[in-house]
């Protein structure tokens, strides 16, 4: 490398892609509003952020610190691919300037016993500029690898893709591309409340629907003091690790203690499993109506435990008057240990805190519940008494990361 | 909602309201770093010197053997690691009593990973560290031994100064190590009459703020250091000292000294009308080692596990200390309770109470009141399967 070769420094701007939601037409423009909203409420606590739509991409450009402007909003829904760039004025020369400092960048921090390839990939948006994609290709290949021996072009997974994205309001180049989750953009499908246990499942199935552009709010219960203030902390700490992804959230914990102590005494015990979920039902279908959430989202997979067969799901879903989503239903254990994992909800769950007292679970639960029976059993209890006032005594949290 | 009566002192003690006072003024304005030689840094080196002298007073030491850390899991790893590492040239055994807390056994497992022998001290019918037991297991190549004085969840006086002497004869090259986070406030602490090597405290357990604690070493033995800076307390815990905390220990490590002999005349009172209330309940069974004292005491309640009444009574304003949570898998519960002679069943029934200078003031009738009432709760019949 010669004396004269440009040093470059940390990246000063982002280039935000975004995947589905190019293809929705008519709601194109609320799509991208709604990935903006969401990406400066994602970015606001690293840097002061400037957001510019330009077509089929944002760029985003941070006050400091790009690197984690970028790795954060790799990690909001919508985002199909980001890339930390630097920027240059819309004039070849300059460009090829930028290109070759960022190649030389990407080329030292290659691992060693990868073989160095590279291609140009760019994208001339502003179509007054003096070359085709095509021709600036070449040009800034030549430019980039003159006087570089041992590095080969390759068309295709080369080693170094160096992006030239040249747009009427200035020129991004980058080599670096991180993948983001997809999905849409968070808020643009409605409003969904979780029921949300310590469990693994339940933050999963939160986060698949959240990415599917749910506005999520989670809702707890609680049987203190049958089960200790560290079951409740849990959840808390589960609702924060999700708001990652959507910013703030809601979070109802429901004294669940009075309802599971008349069930475990009126009811015979094989069907309390159900009865108890019946009543979370009832009382999450009755919190959406009342503060706008448009379905209930739960952790249920078909067959995975005695509460979850076919028989059983029916039964406790006919306890709801809003539609019930499971997107978790087809998913193995495993399918779905492996998400939490990936999203970080793995750890925390994984920490043994019971979510149902011992006292309140039957040894032989019912496998084929039948919903005139639950009805039979239910008869026997001030249903409407015990939703009512564990909503009256609802505690309301206010989630915010 | 009154204030909780907090008995669970053995997990940690409210601060003293005098060594907060204490500890202020060394977060402001006359804060300083102990190692430099300005004004300021000259008077917080005096301050942490008042400390030093205050913490070997409280426990029969001499000042030059106090090297102050974060707490007490430090301490009894440098203990450990330190006389372990440098007697290594003599042997390659360690005897480490079975009932001892966490960070003490863990360290042991970690001695044994480098290729120490790894000898367990059982405890005897009594409850107590088995001295026989120990003079079979003592030898020659022998060169740590640790075993606490005041154990946390029995309150059991295990007889230190009998086990030093058989170290010091069947075990001559020994580090005798004692864990005395129980100890200080509760009884006569002497590192002297024991005849121990070295004794880990706490200041968070008596009335002291957390973060700050000590090995206090007799001076005789050597340690190899487990952390490397810039030389403070004796090479042996480089690092900034924790100046308010520091001064707060030596406060609250005098108090807990001076205040003892009222203290622990309370708590054998606090102990007696609560056992003579909790007499009258029936289904439980109270731990009674041979030698306590009384501030601890480990009880068997009757069924569901211990968590579930711990919440109950914790609802109930009474906050005390569980063994293992209700799920607890059998890997996972107290090695200690076993130790002590506990099947599996009791263990998941254990609950402790543990009383401070603050809680030691409460009533015991409302405690057994408070026992009575969730034992009435918990025993509610469900309709049976069918």
């Amino acid at each position: 490398m010669s004396e004269a070769e440009p040093t470059l420094g940390a990246p000063e701007r982002v280039v935000v892609r975004y995947g589905e939601l190019a293809l929705k037409g008519g709601n194109r423009v609320d799509f991208e509003r709604a990935l903006v909203r969401n990406l400066k409420d994602a970015l606001k606590r690293i840097a002061p952020v400037v957001i510019e739509r330009q077509r089929g991409r944002l760029l985003v450009t941070p006050e400091a610190r790009a690197e984690e402007i970028a790795e954060r909003a790799a990690r909001v829904f919508g985002v199909k691919s980001v890339s930390p760039a630097w920027g240059c004025p819309s004039d070849p020369e300059a460009i090829a300037r930028l290109a070759r400092a960022v190649f030389l960048d990407a080329l030292a921090q290659l691992p060693r016993g990868v073989e160095p390839s590279m291609r140009v990939r760019s994208n001339r948006a502003d179509k007054r500029f003096p070359m085709t994609s095509i021709e600036l290709d070449r040009y800034l290949g030549d430019r980039v690898l003159g006087g570089i021996d041992g590095v080969r072009v390759q068309m295709d997974e080369p080693a170094i893709e160096l992006g030239v994205d040249v747009r009427m309001e200035g020129v991004s180049v980058f080599a670096r591309r991180i993948a983001g989750p997809g999905g849409l953009p968070v808020g643009t499908q409605g409003r969904g409340l979780c029921l949300l246990s310590g469990g693994i499942d339940s933050p999963v199935a939160a986060w698949m629907s959240m990415k599917r552009g749910l506005a999520m709010s989670f809702i707890g219960f609680h049987s203190w003091p049958y089960i200790g203030e560290a079951s409740k902390q849990k959840v808390i700490t589960l609702a924060r690790s999700l708001c990652e992804w959507q910013s703030r959230a809601r979070l109802y914990i429901v004294p669940f203690a009075p309802i599971q102590l008349a069930i475990r005494d009126r009811a015979p015990a094989s069907y309390r499993t159900i009865l108890y979920r019946r009543m979370m039902q009832r009382i999450a279908s009755r919190i959406s109506e009342r503060d706008g959430q448009d379905v209930l989202v739960t952790g249920e997979s078909l067959g995975q435990v005695a509460s979850q067969t076919l028989d059983n799901l029916r039964c406790i879903e006919l306890a709801a008057s809003r539609s019930v989503l499971r997107p978790l239903v087809a998913l193995d254990k495993e399918e779905i240990i492996a998400i939490a994992r990936r999203i970080g909800t793995f750890e925390i769950s994984n920490v043994q805190e019971p979510d149902c007292c011992t006292v309140f679970l039957p040894e032989h639960p019912v496998i084929r519940g039948v919903p005139s029976e639950c009805e039979r059993f239910e008869s026997e209890l001030d249903v409407e008494g015990l939703v009512s006032t564990a909503i009256a005594e609802v505690e309301i949290l206010r989630i915010e990361r | 909602m009154t204030d909780p009566i907090q008995l669970d002192a053995a997990a940690t003690t409210p601060l003293d309201a005098r060594v907060l006072e204490a500890m202020l003024p060394w977060f402001t304005e006359r804060a300083a770093n102990a190692s430099t030689r300005s004004g300021p840094g000259a008077r917080a080196r005096a301050a942490l010197e008042e400390a030093r002298e205050r913490v070997a007073r409280a426990c029969g030491a001499r000042a030059s053997g106090v090297v102050f850390t974060s707490g007490a899991t430090e301490a009894n790893n440098l203990a450990l690691l330190g006389a372990a590492r440098a007697r290594a040239k003599h042997g390659r055994r360690v005897l480490v009593g079975s009932s001892e807390h966490a960070c003490v056994r863990e360290c042991a497992l970690a001695l044994g990973r480098e290729g120490f022998v790894v000898d367990w001290l059982a405890l005897d019918t009594g409850g107590l560290c088995d001295l026989e037991r120990a003079a079979e297991l003592l030898r020659e190549d022998t060169v740590l031994v640790a075993q606490m004085l005041v154990h946390n969840e029995s309150g059991a006086v295990h007889p230190v100064r009998e086990l030093a002497r058989l170290v010091r004869s069947r075990a001559p090259r020994a580090h005798l190590h004692v864990d005395a986070v129980q100890a200080l406030g509760k009884l006569e602490l002497s590192l002297l009459s024991l005849g121990a090597d070295s004794l880990a405290l706490s200041a968070h357990k008596l009335h002291g703020p957390q973060g700050a604690g000590a090995l206090v070493l007799s001076g005789e033995r050597p340690l190899a250091p487990i952390t490397f800076g810039g030389g403070q307390e004796r090479g042996l815990r480089p690092g900034t000292e924790n100046l308010a905390a520091i001064v707060g220990f030596g406060l609250a490590a005098e108090l807990a000294e001076r205040e003892r002999p009222r203290f622990s005349a309370a708590a054998e009172r606090w102990r007696a009308d609560f056992l003579a209330g909790l007499a009258a309940l029936g289904g439980w069974r109270v731990l009674e080692p041979q030698v306590r004292v009384p501030a601890i005491l480990g009880l068997v309640a009757p069924e569901p596990a211990s968590e579930i009444r711990r919440n109950h009574l914790e609802a109930r304003g009474i906050l005390t200390g569980a063994g293992s949570a209700c799920q607890a898998t059998k890997a996972n519960l107290s090695p200690s309770l076993a130790a002590l002679g506990l099947d599996e069943a009791s263990i998941r029934r254990f609950l402790r109470l543990s009383l401070s200078r603050e809680s030691v003031a409460c009533d015991p009738g409302v405690v057994v009141e408070a026992l009575r009432a969730v034992d009435t709760e918990l025993a509610r019949p469900a309709r049976s399967a069918r």
